[in-house]
């Protein structure tokens, strides 16, 4: 005997004003009497809190009470019985009433480190007290709905970076301290998730070779606990803008594609909030870390291998005003 | 016994063919078509016949498919190029690679192919892509070049399997694995080869991919087709389904950490951005801007190459990202070339490698961006690079790199480079760095712009810039690259003087100093021109310096050039300068002098045939005493020569005949003649050729009423037969049936021959036939044959009249100096009997019964037209008739008709039978 | 209509520098569709450009060509006609009409094609027609240094054949014809 749930789309995503419409299927040698069979809706961000992030006591780690988002359980079918063989029970069921003013509520779903935001859909044969109740779950896909999109066009927002030496803040080699460097660009700050990343960098000067220019993309989970907000911020994508002593003076151009299963829309804070930064990784050839790889004289790659120095850059914030859905895998 | 009575000349009148006087014939007729002027139109050399040049490129396409494609891609609608086919196996060509190749450790793909390939799970896989640090080893591996690319073919396959298998991502890792190696430029040498098998890999994911995506737009999920998308589909044509498929595929690789292989993967996917989007293309313009990321020039010169063949697969591309991609080479080559020479890396000798390995790459891209360009494209690409021109100067003093030049010029549409000469060739001057030779460029300008005619005034203008920045270079090897490429425009606009400077300049350079192996060959191409240019060789030899050139030179140069003059001089008819056969004679002289007498072979001697071409053609008209002088010089000179001494035995007997023709006085000249011949004969090694000159100067010995002279020859002639006895048993057919036509030839000549009353009248013959006798080599199928000539010999020397005589009046025939002569047709019958005895044996020895019929007849036919009928001679023709019968078949042509013709004969003597009606 | 170039002994370049200048510009390419050569040409060049002239070409082999490999008698089949090459040196005495019968008797031809005394001959004898194109040079012979440069060209057109006569005399082509035609049945009622 066995129970399936198969929604009526393969992607599994569906907006808030949609139905969530699919089949309950029923496979059993024998015939099956039960008291009804009930479809649940469960939506919830689930927070927990690892380690001591923002200097919070110990005592706060741990999973905290979800916040809901959606709870809905109707009946397909009253008591009866289901024959032998398979038997296809179609369903559908509205997310959201219309009319219903929750649409902050319908978060898009999202799996990340401290936060999670899951959509269920649970199917329930009971079957009295002498048998055990026969149920399945299974995730689908909450995105935001498509009218949305257009009613908050995307205003492009750039913001203009220079990257000197004083404008660390962390400890410089000395020779790059004195020798000192520059690197300008500017970079998009708002845009669609299924927009790339654009601007551009250009390095002016640099009394050192640069090794790498990279593109990090950081996200920002924070979580109200009491009155302190648990910040966790972890690196989700990497990507090489310029690989070794590019030429100085050429504009080089920064695109990075959002990575699709890590991201969601920004949420603004609340008891919870995601967000998301990109930080500009300047590292630079040193003589210094020549001297370190110098243990293994065989390498052929001396002139190259590299000690990197971390240069951080101003804190831009992603701010996502448009949506699009997340998928936990892509089909490619 | 009685010789059949003849007379020839009755016989040949009632027999002769009436002959009619025309004026209309078959090659009466005008030619269809005059042959063209011989202009020598440059424009013409750009076409070539379309037809040919298809099967040509079909044929190499073959071979390239062959090579190249062993796993076929899986049906790729993607036009695979022809020429990128051919260009990946000229890289693969053009650097070979050393056996060994050193891997750093990000190429653990390689090092660890095998344990990868037996892990099954994706999972592995993923670990390592994502953290290529976590399976980097230390230190460097030295794998062989054979292990790299088998383990790179391994790869493929690899991918290709996943792909089957459904597991496109694994598809998509290895894939990046790939593109990951092409990071690693430290084995220079290996960068092509690595990056053809790379390319291959990529093009094939490409092409999976696009056609993964082509099927869900066209196919329902069960595998029903929907509609069938056309070339030129947009992306309006596609269903959201597959675009989100693509666009997953886009994502999947923008989340790339790195750089180079996120371009690598994108380039390969390049063409699937039409299912997405209507202009693909645009995407071209980032691309070409990320590559600047890329700081490894030679890793970026290739990934650049690559994206110039995907771009190809867009169904319309402007080239202006390719112009922006040479602009960036320039630049970074600038860089390279500015920054000081600290490292391994910065050396010289390395960067110089490095340009050589770059080469390609901007040769590849400037052809792309040239092919098939338009005038105004043209120019906005002039434009473009030009106005970039002046922002390098930022960098510099240098303009444009000389190697990025030299294939912009190579590239250019021939008329812009006509047309703007002058601004090319300051461009060149002001690039002079070691990318590149600048001569090269001048050279080259020299080439394009001797592609067409250009105007008077700007070629007279480019012509005195290059000679005068010439004249300040002392190299020898550089003046002749440049030089060689501007002599056509000097030659045919007649620019004389510039050809003076340039001949003088070129022996100035070269007078003191040994002439390089390369110089030699550029001094033969120069020299070659000249010779081709001028109509006659007078003219060529009037030149200022060009004997002088010609001295300095040496080696397979100088022969081939000397080759060359020798045989220009021996196409036409005859040489009668005496200047031009002095200087032909020195020019012989030194080529002799070249020759290598040990490795020559007879067979294929051209120096050889050439001289003797030349003396053949040597005419010194009505001097005939100062050619046969220059006959005795040859001797001298050439005594290597084998051929030649065949060649002044021949010229000497011309001469005679000449000498003959002109007044018939010069006896003692004749003689001198003959003597130079009869001096010369006995030193010619081929014994045949050698027989045969013995009998063309016994000829003309003869014609000329110098018997004694002829009897010595035809006993020379005959001991030279003699002679053939000793050599070798390895005789070929060919030689045996020349040997025999070359007696029967003699046979002949005797019936002119006075006879001798003292030797006796068959003396030669004697001494041949007792050759016969004693020759061991000789079958019994020759000495029949030689047996039955003999008999034709008597009979026909038995006449009353002979059917030819010499033509010179004081030698008279035997028919005058034995007429009546009882003794002398005495002599000819006893010789007549005693070879129709042997005869008879001598085809009974003849072990093929084939070979014997068939001398069997022609024995038959030569005794029944010799003799009189009797019934000695019927008897001896009837006994032959059945030997043939016995070997060949009834129905044998030749029995047929020597049976009908024995009947006629019997009969009537002389019953012409003719079916042939006039 | 067929046409054949019949030509021989050249002796290029030992008694003659080149083919008359007058022969080459009436011999081009695309006219000719057979060529038999009777032989001595004598060098590789001739052949050449014989070759140019008409790619189907026939040489028998004569004492001075360079060329050994030539045979010494040739025969082929041209329309309804079976024509014999020979270039004539070996047969004894040289030209005599009964000893090319028997040579045409052996190769069994319609018409026997041979050379060697650089004399323009054509006869008729017996079962066939025995034609000497004489010397395409003007080259001396064994026989006599009085030569002109001739050559033949004969036009094959069912049982008929014209043969033309090209004959250089003092710088002029002369050219004259022959007729005959070829009667499928013997006719042995003459005697």
């Amino acid at each position: 005997m066995s129970i399936e749930l198969r929604l009526s789309r393969a992607s599994r995503i569906y907006r808030p004003s949609e139905p969530l419409e699919g089949k309950i299927i029923v496979k059993s040698p024998s015939s099956i009497s039960h008291y009804g069979i009930r479809l649940t809706l469960n939506g919830s961000v689930n927070l927990q809190v690892r380690g001591g992030s923002a200097g919070v006591i110990e005592s706060f780690y741990g999973v905290l009470k979800p916040i809901p988002i959606l709870k809905k359980s109707i009946e397909v079918r009253p008591s009866g019985k289901i024959g032998p063989g398979t038997a296809e029970i179609p369903f559908s069921m509205i997310l959201r009433q219309p009319g219903e003013d929750n649409l902050e509520r319908f978060y898009e779903t999202f799996h990340g480190a401290n936060i999670s935001i899951q959509y269920l859909v649970s199917v329930d044969i009971m079957r009295g007290y002498l048998h055990k109740t026969i149920s399945t779950t299974v995730e689908f896909i909450v995105e935001s709905d498509a009218a949305d999109l257009f009613e908050r066009p995307v205003s492009p927002e750039m913001v203009i970076f220079y990257i000197t030496q004083d404008t660390q803040r962390h400890p410089l080699l000395a020779e790059l301290k004195s020798g000192g460097f520059r690197v300008t660009g500017k970079m998009s700050t708002q845009f669609s998730l299924s927009d790339p990343i654009t601007g551009e960098l250009t390095v002016e000067a640099s009394a050192l070779p640069i090794c790498s220019i990279d593109i990090h993309l950081l996200r920002v989970e924070s979580v109200l606990l009491g009155e302190k907000i648990v910040t966790e911020t972890s690196l989700i994508q990497t990507t090489q803008i310029a690989d070794g002593d590019v030429c100085h003076n050429l504009t080089l151009p920064i695109y990075v594609i959002l990575p699709r299963l890590l991201t969601c829309p920004t949420i603004l804070p609340g008891p919870f909030s995601i967000e998301f930064k990109a930080c500009i990784v300047i590292s630079f050839q040193s003589e210094l870390s020549k001297l370190h790889s110098k243990s293994d004289p065989t390498s052929p790659r001396l002139w190259r291998w590299k000690l990197c120095h971390l240069n951080w850059f101003g804190q831009d914030r992603l701010i996502r005003t448009e949506t699009t859905v997340t998928k936990m895998k892509m089909c490619i | 016994m009685e010789f059949k009575p003849r007379n020839y000349n009755a016989q040949k009148e009632a027999h002769a063919l009436p002959l009619v006087r025309t004026d209309s014939h078959p090659l009466s007729a005008p030619p269809s078509h005059h042959r063209q002027v011989d202009v020598v139109d440059h424009e013409h050399n750009d076409f070539f016949d379309p037809l040919r040049g298809l099967a040509d490129n079909a044929t190499n396409c073959r071979e390239d498919v062959q090579e190249l494609e062993s796993t076929s891609s899986e049906a790729s609608s993607q036009l695979p190029t022809r020429e990128w086919m051919s260009f990946k196996r000229f890289l693969m060509q053009k650097f070979p690679v050393s056996k060994m190749v050193s891997i750093s450790s990000m190429s653990n793909v390689i090092m660890k192919g095998v344990k990868v390939a037996e892990k099954s799970l994706t999972s592995t896989h993923l670990e390592e892509l994502e953290d290529p640090e976590k399976c980097a080893e230390d230190g460097v591996k030295v794998v062989t070049r054979q292990e790299y690319i088998s383990r790179l073919h391994e790869l493929k396959d690899e991918i290709n399997r996943a792909w089957r298998a459904n597991d496109r991502v694994t598809s998509l890792k290895l894939a990046i694995k790939v593109a990951r190696l092409l990071m690693d430029t430290s084995v220079l040498h290996f960068y092509p080869t690595l990056f053809v098998l790379s390319m291959d890999i990529m093009d094939m994911l490409g092409d999976m991919v696009w056609e993964r995506i082509k099927w869900k737009a066209e196919f329902a999920e069960d595998g029903t087709r929907l509609f069938s998308l056309p070339e030129n589909f947009q992306a309006s044509d596609i269903c959201s389904d597959a675009k989100e498929t693509c666009n997953n595929w886009f994502c999947k690789i923008g989340s790339i950490c790195e750089l180079l292989p996120r371009i690598y993967l994108e380039l390969a996917l390049l063409p699937c951005w039409r299912f997405l989007v209507d202009q693909p293309e645009d995407n071209l313009q980032r691309l070409v801007m990320m590559m600047r990321g890329l700081s490894d020039p030679l890793a970026s010169a290739y990934c650049r190459l690559y994206m110039a063949h995907c771009a190809q697969k867009l169904p319309r591309s402007d080239t202006g990202y390719l112009v922006q991609c040479v602009n960036d080479i320039n630049i970074q080559l600038m860089r390279i070339m500015s920054a000081k020479e600290m490292t391994r890396r910065n050396s010289t000798d390395n960067k110089r490698l490095l340009f050589t390995l770059m080469e390609p790459t901007i040769e590849y891209i400037m052809k792309i961006i040239f092919k098939d360009a338009s005038k105004s494209q043209v120019s906005n690409v002039l434009v473009e690079l030009g106005s970039r021109r002046n922002q390098v100067e930022l960098f510099g003093s240098l303009q444009c790199i000389s190697m990025v030049l030299h294939h912009l010029l190579k590239e250019l549409p021939a008329e812009v480079v006509t047309s703007n000469a002058m601004e090319i060739l300051h461009i060149i001057e002001c690039s002079n760095d070691y990318s590149s030779d600048q001569c090269l460029n001048y050279r080259l300008l020299g080439l394009r712009l001797s592609e067409r005619r250009s105007q008077m005034d700007i070629i007279h203008d480019v012509v005195d810039k290059v000679i005068q920045v010439l004249s300040q270079n002392s190299s020898l090897d550089e003046y002749l690259k440049v030089v060689d490429a501007y002599v056509d425009i000097v030659l045919q606009n007649q620019m004389d003087n510039h050809l003076n400077t340039i001949l003088g300049g070129i022996l100035n350079r070269a007078c003191n100093k040994a002439v390089a192996e390369d110089e030699l060959a550029s001094l033969q191409t120069i020299l070659m021109k000249l010779l081709n240019h001028f109509k006659g060789l007078e003219d060529v030899f009037a030149l200022n310096h060009f004997l002088e050139i010609l001295d300095i030179m040496h080696g397979s140069s100088r022969s081939f050039v000397n080759m060359h003059i020798l045989n220009l001089a021996t196409r036409n008819s005859s040489i009668s300068d005496p200047t031009t056969i002095q200087l032909l004679f020195e020019i012989s002289q030194a080529l002799h002098d070249d020759l290598d007498f040990v490795n020559a072979k007879d067979d294929d001697n051209q120096p050889a045939r050439l001289i003797s071409r030349f003396v053949h053609m040597v005419d010194y008209g009505s001097e005939l005493e100062r050619h046969l002088t220059f006959l005795v010089e040859c001797r001298g000179a050439f005594g290597n020569l084998n051929e030649l001494k065949e060649t002044l035995v021949h010229s000497s007997n011309c001469l005679a005949i000449k000498a003959l023709k002109d007044a018939k006085k010069h006896l003692s000249f004749i003689k001198s003649c003959i003597a130079f011949g009869e001096v010369t004969l006995p030193s010619i090694s081929a014994q045949i050729k050698q027989l045969n000159l013995y009998l063309e100067t016994a000829e003309v010995a003869l014609v000329c009423g110098l018997v004694s002279h002829s009897d010595g020859l035809i006993d020379s002639a005959i001991s030279c037969l003699l002679s053939l006895d000793f050599v070798d048993g390895s005789r070929t057919s060919t030689d045996i049936e020349g040997i025999l036509s070359a007696i029967r030839k003699l046979f002949c000549l005797l019936i002119m021959v006075p006879g001798n009353p003292e030797q006796g009248v068959t003396y030669f013959a004697n001494n041949i036939l007792a050759l016969v006798n004693s020759s061991s080599w000789m079958t019994p199928a020759m000495r029949t044959r030689i047996f039955y000539t003999t008999l034709t010999l008597t009979a026909t020397l038995s006449q009353n009249k002979l059917p030819y005589h010499a033509v010179h009046g004081q030698i008279f025939g035997n028919d005058l100096l034995f007429f009546g002569d009882s003794s002398y047709l005495h002599e000819l019958v006893s010789l007549s009997e005693f070879v129709l005895q042997n005869l008879v044996d001598s085809i009974q020895k003849e072990p093929s019964p084939a070979a014997r019929g068939c001398i069997a007849l022609e024995a038959c036919n030569c005794i029944a037209s010799s003799f009189v009928v009797s019934p000695e001679i019927s008897q001896i023709c009837s006994e032959l008739i059945e030997t043939a019968k016995s070997c060949l078949s009834a129905s044998d042509k030749y029995l047929q008709s020597t049976i009908k013709f024995l009947d006629k004969n019997l009969r009537a003597p002389v019953v012409a039978v003719s079916s042939i009606s006039v | 209509m067929v046409l054949v170039l019949a030509l021989g002994d050249l002796h290029v370049p030992h008694r003659a520098p080149d083919l008359p200048a007058k022969f080459k510009s009436m011999l081009v390419p695309g006219k000719i569709q057979h060529i038999i050569c009777t032989g001595n040409l004598c060098i590789k060049e001739v052949h050449d450009y014989l070759k140019t002239l008409c790619p189907d070409l026939h040489i028998t082999r004569g004492e001075y060509d360079e060329e050994t490999r030539y045979p010494e008698t040739k025969t082929l089949t041209i329309g309804q006609f079976k024509l014999g090459l020979c270039h004539g040196h070996q047969v004894i005495p040289w030209g005599d009409l009964d000893s090319l019968a028997m040579l045409q008797r052996q190769l069994d031809v319609d018409i026997l094609v041979t050379g060697h005394t650089h004399q323009f001959t054509a006869y008729k004898h017996e079962g066939g027609v025995v034609i000497n194109p004489g010397s395409a040079t003007g080259a001396y012979s064994s026989i006599t240094y009085d030569v002109n440069p001739s050559f033949v060209l004969m036009d094959i057109d069912g049982l008929r054949v014209v043969v033309y006569v090209y004959e250089l005399i003092d710088g002029e082509v002369k050219v004259d014809k022959i007729d005959f035609k070829k009667t499928t049945t013997a006719s042995h009622t003459a005697h």
